[in-house]
């Protein structure tokens, strides 16, 4: 009787919250088969809050939350990455991410001191999330004028450009310290619901996995006079048949365990799985999906088979069996697809070349954002797009040249790609010698430089799976045809092996230098005292003579 | 005619070089290009500037706005004239310093004249004669000529081509009287790299003792002249960078704070990379005294009679212990060397000098490959051969110095090492 009573009053005190709040939250999976032997999953997390009501919501996490309102952000995306997605063989993911930890955020127009907050704001969420972004300082921070762009709502006669700040740190690796807290924010945790799949211990054990927390404004009406606030947190992950030793996969497989139902707060919880590929290698869905849907976009035909789940289905456990097994999916190549090394011999001088490829049959614009550390500093006089030093291809550029120890080098290019073909941008770089105690440990590891940002708007949705920009779960993707998809992609990062100084010479250093100063002062100092005058020198002694002579000079 | 034909190979010979395929290799050498002459970095910096953007807002350029906007026009106007302009500079300065030696000498004489009479009987034979005199101004343009450090800085096509016109003129201005081109020659090679301020001690001596009239006036004089000249060049570069003097951070900061360790075979770059970061601004000040400051006014006051020697050594020694040092500075000292080349009799440490000189020369390059392209060396290596060049140079003027007093004393008292009939030593006391 109490017990029931208990539940009542919860209840109702529960309906009453979401009456008053509205906070909604949902939970999707996206599962793809990627070419050749990989398997792509992407969870995705989304809370929303209705109004600006900060400070009661129940779903949304409270940290997050007050990050949020204290230091003004008005969007913010942070992921953290292990692995490069491969675009060229696995197409596009639904968000893209440099490897290692990636921060951006959009500051409010209020806000006076952007850089003191971004400060305090990478500081805040490395210790929300464990990872090192207090390492993020003004000395790698950049402001993108071209490449990137606010997904949610913003002012319209600010210069929102000057409120963004974004940093990459390369060296970041992402394990089950940032998992957990992360996993913290959700509203079930990782006891109900999607989230009770993810086992670190699995999920790590992937080609790719990149953790993310993608926070932004919507637009409640029309004219956009009250916002809710988007939060969404995703994992993406990319598996590799060869690893998991099978090709026929199941969640028992990929996460250890079956799902055990949704979580009781989400309103939606589903599960697509892209069977678009079953025509050319077939396999077998178990169970049987609750519906199949067709989506026509951008001139693509795909097939998403949907598992509706509550928080009371039993345990499921979805897995695909393939019927021949030596059968395997052919890679094909997306519109664009790109690749970027680092040239040169020995450590004094190198360059960095990013070659892109356009494989679609009309120009494509993109916005080249090539960020190098201080300590590589790039020459623009060197910049060469297809050999050529002015090119044509190249419509706008901006340079923000770097200073040792205080700004990155930042370069953005807008080209305009030829249809089917290869545009390779070409910069120069000469290699710097930095102090002894600015060396990482391990310095003969190498140091890493970020990814490049490239920023298209494609004009064909082949091999696109992200959603659209006013659309906030996954089935906003279907048919959602538009003119162009806008896409922000990462390049692979590229390592360089910077020369050293002995590290063990501290003291010999100090102490030579100083011996070459001083037989320059010594003799000096007797040109300019002394004289030179003549002094008998007598005969010479003997030995016997001279040790006599110092036992005397000693008694005495 | 003998001169003219060494002009004209001297000439050809680094034209002929920065034609080669070995141009870029040599240009990008770190023993002839620093941070702040290096010929990539001005173009870095005049493309910066044609396009729009500030070259003092990043780290790539160290130049003075005179030379930004004096490249930007020759580039923009006429870049095929580039070798032929470096190579002419060379000759210019290798002209000047011609004329330099030609006024040294007959400075020399005249005081030789002053003093015959105080010089000890037996040392008569040590007097100059004219043949030997002669000889000198053809030994100091052989030597510039000639010499492989100065070939190889023109080839490089550095700024220090540049700078050693510009100290060459204003030696010449001095030996010869003309204060105003002295000073606004010397306020020129300030302007570019600090360093030759050290150099307006001798000229003012020098000028004072070839204008003969009230010597105080003209030291005020000259500094006056001096000042204004600089002083009107640092608002010249303010103008030419609309009106704002942030370049001074990125051209007179950068040569005082030494932020940048790239080696050259100068002393600063290894001892500042392994230094405790919180010593810092005592090394650099220690540093920068010692280049600067520290030896004008000893060596002036023991040197006051003779100012072209006082202007060598001072040379030489803002070449070895400034920030950045290049092989052009030392060939352009070098070159000032033949107009002692009576005290070279009285040196003892030419050979070990001359010696050390050339296997530096040849071990660096071959230590530095090892090291960055072979990765078989380490840095201690390049390091250990740039100290034993910068001791070499230590060396060879220290014993220039030792000679000179050798020489003083010898005239004054003859050339017998005898007290009261006993063998005795010559030494300082």
């Amino acid at each position: 009787m109490k017990k029931t009573f208990f539940f009542c009053i919860y209840l109702f005190l529960s309906i009453n919250i979401l009456c008053v709040t509205g906070d909604v939250f949902k939970e999707e999976i996206f599962i793809k088969p990627l070419p050749p032997m990989h398997l792509y999953v992407n969870f995705q997390f989304i809370t929303q809050i209705i109004g600006d009501a900060f400070e009661h919501s129940h779903l949304a996490p409270r940290s997050l939350r007050e990050i949020m309102s204290h230091y003004q952000v008005e969007e913010l995306h942070l992921t953290l990455t292990e692995g490069q997605w491969r675009h060229k063989q696995w197409g596009y993911p639904v968000l893209d991410a440099a490897p290692g930890a990636e921060l951006y955020a959009w500051f409010s127009p209020n806000v006076s001191n952007v850089d003191e907050q971004w400060k305090k704001l990478s500081s805040t969420l490395s210790g929300l999330f464990c990872a090192s972004l207090n390492f993020i300082d003004n000395h790698n921070t950049i402001s993108p004028q071209m490449a990137l762009w606010p997904l949610g709502a913003m002012y319209t006669n600010v210069n929102s450009t000057s409120y963004l700040r974004y940093a990459s740190l390369p060296r970041e690796i992402v394990c089950t310290e940032n998992l957990t807290p992360w996993k913290k924010l959700l509203p079930c945790e990782s006891s109900h619901g999607f989230a009770a799949l993810l086992n670190s211990r699995l999920i790590h054990n992937t080609n790719y996995h990149s953790i993310g927390v993608h926070v932004r404004k919507t637009c409640q009406n029309e004219d956009c006079t009250d916002h809710n606030l988007e939060i969404k947190q995703t994992v993406s992950l990319v598996y590799d048949f060869k690893i998991i030793n099978s090709v026929n996969w199941s969640f028992k497989l990929l996460f250890g365990q079956g799902l055990f139902g949704a979580c009781p707060m989400s309103t939606s919880s589903k599960i697509y799985v892209d069977i678009t590929s079953n025509s050319t290698v077939p396999f077998k869905l178990t169970p049987l999906p609750h519906n199949i849907a067709r989506s026509s976009r951008g001139g693509s035909e795909t097939i998403f088979a949907i598992y509706d789940i509550n928080h009371d289905t039993p345990m499921i456990n979805i897995g695909a069996k393939y019927g021949i097994d030596n059968k395997f999916l052919l890679p094909v190549s997306p519109p664009l697809h790109f690749n970027r090394y680092v040239l040169g011999y020995g450590k004094e001088f190198g360059g960095i070349v990013t070659e892109i490829t356009n494989t679609y049959w009309a120009p494509i614009d993109i916005v080249l954002l090539e960020n190098a550390p201080w300590w590589l500093p790039i020459q623009l006089s060197t910049l060469r797009v297809n050999g050529e030093a002015e090119s044509n291809l190249v419509m706008k550029q901006y340079y923000s040249p770097g200073r040792s120890r205080q700004r990155p080098y930042h370069l953005e290019l807008l080209i305009r790609l030829p249809p089917k073909s290869t545009t390779t941008v070409t910069i120069d770089f000469e290699f710097v010698f930095l102090k002894w105690q600015e060396y990482p440990p391990d310095a003969n590891h190498g140091f890493y430089i970020g990814s490049a940002i490239i920023s298209a708007n494609l004009p064909t949705a082949k091999n696109y799976t992200s959603l659209p920009i006013d659309g906030v779960t996954f089935d906003s993707v279907f048919n959602a045809s538009k003119p162009w998809y806008s896409a922000v992609f990462r390049t692979n990062g590229a390592m360089v092996s910077l020369p050293t100084p002995d590290f063990s010479m501290p003291y010999n250093v100090i102490c030579l230098a100083c011996t070459v100063v001083a037989l320059a002062f010594g003799p000096l100092h007797n040109i300019c005292t002394k004289e030179l005058v003549l002094k008998p020198t007598g005969s010479p002694l003997s030995l016997r003579q001279k040790v006599i002579n110092f036992f005397k000079k000693k008694k005495d | 005619m003998a001169v003219m034909l060494k002009y004209i190979i001297a000439g050809l010979v680094r034209y002929w070089l920065i034609h080669t395929e070995y141009w870029q290799t040599i240009a990008n050498r770190v023993e002839i290009a620093t941070p702040l002459n290096s010929w990539k970095r001005l173009i870095e910096g005049v493309y910066l500037y044609d396009h729009g953007i500030n070259p003092y807002e990043g780290d790539s350029f160290h130049e003075s706005p005179i030379m930004l906007i004096f490249f930007h026009f020759l580039l923009k106007y006429a870049p095929f004239v580039l070798p032929v302009l470096f190579t002419l500079v060379d000759m210019l300065t290798a002209y000047f310093l011609y004329k330099t030696s030609k006024a040294f000498v007959q400075i020399l004489q005249s005081n030789q004249e002053k003093t015959k009479k105080t010089i000890a009987e037996d040392s008569k034979a040590l007097l100059l004669d004219d043949t030997h005199l002669n000889e000198v101004p053809e030994y100091v343009l052989s030597v510039y000529l000639f010499n492989p450090y100065s070939v190889l800085n023109c080839v490089g096509m550095t700024t220090t081509v540049i700078h050693n016109l510009l100290v060459a003129v204003s030696l010449w201005g001095a030996a010869s009287g003309h204060r105003l081109l002295a000073c606004s020659f010397i306020a020129l090679a300030t302007h570019q790299a600090l360093y030759p301020i050290t150099l307006i001690v001798p000229i003012s001596i020098l000028l004072a003792d070839v204008n003969k009239g009230c010597n105080k006036c003209s030291y005020i004089r000259t500094l006056l002249v001096f000042v204004v000249c600089w002083g009107f060049l640092i608002f010249i570069s303010a103008y030419i960078m609309d009106g704002s003097y942030s370049y001074v951070y990125n051209t007179y900061g950068f040569i005082l704070n030494v932020p940048d360790l790239k080696p050259n075979i100068g002393l600063f770059w290894y001892f500042f990379t392994e230094m405790f970061e919180h010593f810092r601004l005592l090394f650099v000040c220690a540093f920068q005294i010692n280049a600067l400051i520290l030896y004008v006014v000893p060596l002036t006051l023991r040197f006051k009679k003779e100012p072209v020697l006082l202007a060598t050594v001072l040379i030489a020694l803002s070449t070895i212990f400034r920030s950045y040092p290049c092989i052009g500075d030392v060939g352009f000292y070098l070159a000032l060397l033949p107009m002692w080349k009576h005290l070279f009799t009285f040196m003892q440490q030419k050979f070990i000098a001359g010696c050390a000189f050339i296997i530096t020369s040849a071990l660096g390059p071959t230590v530095w490959h090892l090291w960055i392209y072979s990765g078989s060396a380490n840095a201690n290596f390049f390091f250990g051969v740039t100290l034993s060049f910068a001791t070499a140079q230590i060396f060879l003027i220290t014993d220039l110095m030792f000679a000179y007093l050798k020489r003083e004393f010898t005239l004054k008292h003859g050339s017998s090492r005898q007290v009261d009939g006993k063998p005795a030593k010559l030494v300082l006391r």
